[in-house]
């Protein structure tokens, strides 16, 4: 077993960054169920879309990264105005069951058309940043992942401030907290929920879009992110953004330090394991449940 | 009408003769066994209102249950879709009982999470599951000495499970254990004040879903004639759910024709296996969106709607 | 006669600080038609909730002849011999009015569900005695002639004459009717008082919560009145109806200027 401390801090960074970014598709969950009370399946394809977006415009941009990540999430943020107004404004918040299958059978039809439109295989994504990379003594990381945490970083102060200090995060605060309340004093609810939603689903563009040269892009990329994502957000307190983060970075920091100590192949499965048991013990979530919670 | 099912089963027996495709014939092994998993979702949704992701987990383990006795024990195929059935069984009890006492919520998270990690454990578990390549090679099975080899033959044995299974999951929904499982389903402290546990029945719907889920895949893997983590895969738990929704939860037989429709009229179509995932999408969120009690809870509003206009 | 069927000791429930039931105590003779009247917000459904155990009270007794129900689930308290209604009439929609009643666990206490699967001689036995009764009850209610009519297509208060029987179906020692005729048809609000008073022929007591003052007064033998949580006064209608506490309570400032 390898200990040095360059090793270790290259794996802790790695798993924030990946953390990070995890952490925007579950904030974007967790966003959606506070104001929609629905699990929105369909959420890891729209980071899929997101990532496509980016492999699909770089080309075409000359490579040049932060326009392609522009359009990826403004792309991804109108897929989701259309997926509110086309299918999750006609929801009931109680219908929690068939708010799971329609989004799932739309997961299922962005999937399934990507495979049939780009097939399957995964993509290479270059961007002008190739794999330089920054270093500092003797740990090195590339570009595009230190832009990447960058990006997710800068993203969260984005929300934080929106949901704390403007009168549309005030709004969806209010009806995260009492729907009937919210709709007494006339706060436009339809209007609010599709803002949401918009926001949430630009939050996983920027985050497919980042992912993109980092990994590969694929059909399936956003299935393998959206469970644990939906886990993370149940385990992090249903609408509680910070705790849905928290855990989605320390997921992401569990995983590359497993990975790095033990066998590589068990490093999922523990993952999965601690969050079952922490789901079973803690169904409320291991922070406080409650209304939609900034901090 | 009454008819109906005795001239179905004796074309259902009759089919090898009927076609010389083998390519139909797996279209039909797979089917049939497809169905049976959808109608013991049927069981544990439709029934008991318990939307739970777990059964693409109890489907692949049934199947490595299968394979592993076979292969590596020397069992027969008879006792390895036994042991599938045990296994699955007391998997179901063991991880029932704390997941029915969380909430909806909960309930439907941990369901995803253990059918992922028994996807990752089939991965990563190579020592029993031989990892990422799988257990290939299955022997057809066998007895009194004939050999239920290619599709043709192997129909007759996936084809007598399903009666069989479907028979059991018949008598439960028709006894009064389904009774109260919709009465549960329908509004649970009324059944409470009535004298009724929930938590009993809806358990009792979980593992029964779980062994026949779990024998369905064993019978499936030697279809396949291998099994690998693919067999996790969740396109399956997609077309399990498929099958029930437009069939309509809680309708026995509404499920069966739906398992038998979905499965047949793609294959009839010639369509891609992505395009028929695509339609597959698309008729589930018309279906939730347009009806979301399928054919079966459709005409019973009909039903309903005309009988209310006669009473008034 | 006997005794109380049911005793209600110093009950207390608060939710986040406020105080719904603060030490509520009555009790209910045995085979009697008690009223538990009160103004809204005054802890009645509270009150109802924690003695059918669908909540926990923080404090005090409920007993059912005289055996302690604390801590028990609302299954269990049912088989024990107390029943109730809902405020939001409660039936399965999707079921006939005979299903409805064949839910009812009592009559098949001792089947199994192995002999319900396999349908045992004693299933059966079981199974033609629940229909029996099943039927003897829709005909107290007077709905024969929709027996086999899902109940979706029923009234509001002819879903509320279900529920009674459902509740009823257990051949229970108390029912607790949670406003059995608010909304009903006022010219039926008689055949409702009819259907209680023959129940009670045959010695199921009642409980009922209700708002309607000459329901209450034609029916009940005995008044408990609640006000913010704790009894007020009790005793026969027409006494409790002229206690000027009791007129405070429902007329507020308006009694006393």
């Amino acid at each position: 077993m390898n200990l040095d401390t360059t090793y270790l801090t290259e794996l802790l960074l790695n798993g924030l960054m990946v953390g990070l970014l995890y952490a925007l598709v579950a904030a974007g969950l967790a966003l959606v169920f506070g104001v929609l009370h629905i699990i929105n399946f369909a959420h890891g394809e729209l980071m899929m879309i997101g990532g496509f977006v980016m492999a699909l415009v770089l080309p075409a941009l000359g490579l040049s990264y932060w326009p392609s990540l522009a359009v990826a999430a403004l792309a991804t943020a109108l897929a989701g105005v259309v997926l509110y107004e086309l299918f999750l404004s006609r929801l009931g918040p109680r219908e929690f069951e068939r708010s799971i299958l329609v989004t799932l059978g739309i997961s299922m039809v962005l999937l399934y058309g990507a495979q049939y439109w780009f097939s399957a295989t995964p993509r290479i994504v270059d961007t002008q940043y190739g794999f330089e990379g920054l270093e500092i003594g003797d740990i090195r990381m590339t570009w595009t992942r230190v832009i990447g945490g960058g990006v997710a970083v800068l993203a969260f102060g984005g929300l934080y401030a929106t949901l704390r200090w403007t009168q549309f995060g005030r709004a969806m605060r209010a009806i995260a907290q009492n729907r009937e309340a919210a709709a007494m004093v006339g706060i436009p609810q339809h209007r609010v929920a599709r803002h949401a939603v918009a926001l949430a689903a630009g939050l996983c563009g920027l985050a497919g879009g980042a992912l993109a040269p980092i990994q590969l892009v694929q059909p399936a990329m956003g299935q393998a992110v959206i469970f644990k994502a939906f886990a993370l957000v149940v385990i992090g307190g249903l609408g509680n953004i910070p705790g849905a983060v928290f855990a989605a970075i320390a997921l992401g920091m569990i995983e590359s330090w497993v990975g790095g100590f033990f066998d590589i192949v068990w490093q999922e499965t523990s993952v999965f394991l601690i969050m079952i048991v922490a789901v079973i013990l803690r169904p409320d979530g291991l922070f406080q449940r409650g209304g939609l919670r900034v901090g | 009408m009454r008819l109906a099912l005795p001239v179905a089963l004796v074309l259902l027996v009759a089919l090898p003769w009927l076609t010389a495709s083998t390519y139909i014939m797996g279209i039909a092994v797979s089917g049939v066994l497809m169905t049976v998993a959808a109608a013991a979702l049927n069981l544990v949704y439709g029934f008991a209102g318990l939307l739970s992701f777990a059964a693409i987990g109890f489907w692949g383990v049934g199947a490595y249950c299968a394979a592993i006795t076979v292969m590596d024990w020397g069992g027969s195929f008879w006792s390895g879709v036994a042991l599938a059935g045990l296994v699955n069984g007391v998997l179901a009890l063991a991880i029932g009982v704390p997941m029915l006492r969380t909430r909806r919520h909960a309930f439907v998270v941990v369901s995803i999470t253990f059918a992922l990690l028994c996807a990752l454990v089939s991965r990563d578990w190579t020592a029993v599951t031989r990892g990422p390549m799988g257990i290939p090679g299955l022997p057809a099975p066998s007895a009194f000495g004939y050999v239920f080899a290619g599709s043709a033959r192997f129909w007759f044995v996936a084809l007598g499970f399903s009666v069989l299974a479907l028979a059991l999951l018949h008598a439960l929904g028709t006894s009064r254990i389904g009774l109260v499982l919709k009465a549960i389903k329908q509004n649970e402290p009324l059944a409470q004040s009535q004298g009724i546990s929930p938590l009993p029945y809806k358990l009792l719907a979980f593992v029964v879903g779980a062994v026949v889920t779990g024998m369905a895949g064993g019978v499936m893997a030697f279809h396949l004639g291998v099994v690998d983590p693919l067999i996790f895969d969740f396109y399956y738990m997609q077309t399990f759910l498929i099958i029930v929704i437009i069939g309509g939860a809680g309708s026995f037989w509404g499920v069966l024709a739906a398992g038998l429709a979905m499965v047949v009229l793609p294959e009839a179509l010639r369509a891609s296996n992505d395009l028929r995932m695509v339609i597959y999408g698309g008729v589930l969120v018309v279906a939730m969106l347009a009806m979301p009690r399928g054919v079966a809870g459709w005409l019973e509003d009909r039903r309903v709607a005309v009988l209310r206009a006669k009473l008034r | 006669m006997s005794g109380p069927v049911l005793e209600v000791r110093g009950l207390r429930k608060s939710f986040a600080g406020v105080r719904a039931v603060d030490g509520a105590a009555f009790s209910v003779r045995a085979g009697s038609i008690t009223g538990l009247i009160g103004p809204n917000g005054s802890g009645k459904s509270t009150a109802v909730d924690c003695i059918s155990g669908f909540q926990r009270a923080d404090a005090g007794q409920v007993l059912l002849d005289g055996a302690d129900l604390r801590g028990l689930t609302p299954q269990r308290i049912a088989r024990r011999g107390l029943t109730r209604t809902f405020q939001d009439v409660r039936v399965y929609e999707g079921y006939d009015l005979l299903q409805n009643l064949l839910v009812v666990a009592q009559p098949f206490v001792g089947v199994g569900w192995g002999g319900e699967l396999l349908r045992s001689a004693g299933y059966r036995r079981a199974r033609v005695a629940a229909e029996a009764r099943a039927r003897e009850l829709i005909e107290l209610v007077g709905l024969t002639r929709l027996v086999e009519a899902p109940a979706a297509v029923l009234s509001y208060g002819q879903k509320k004459l279900l529920a009674f029987a459902g509740a009823m179906m257990s051949a229970p020692r108390l029912v607790v009717l949670d406003e059995p005729v608010a909304g009903v048809n006022p010219t039926r609000i008689n055949e409702v008082a009819e259907i209680v008073r023959r129940a009670n022929a045959g010695g199921t007591a009642f409980l009922i919560i209700e708002h309607n003052v000459e329901f209450i007064t034609g029916l009940c033998e005995h008044v408990v009145v609640l006000d913010r949580g704790a009894k007020l006064a009790e005793g026969p209608p027409h006494q409790v109806h002229q206690d000027p506490r009791v007129l405070e309570a429902y007329l507020g400032v308006e009694a006393v200027a």
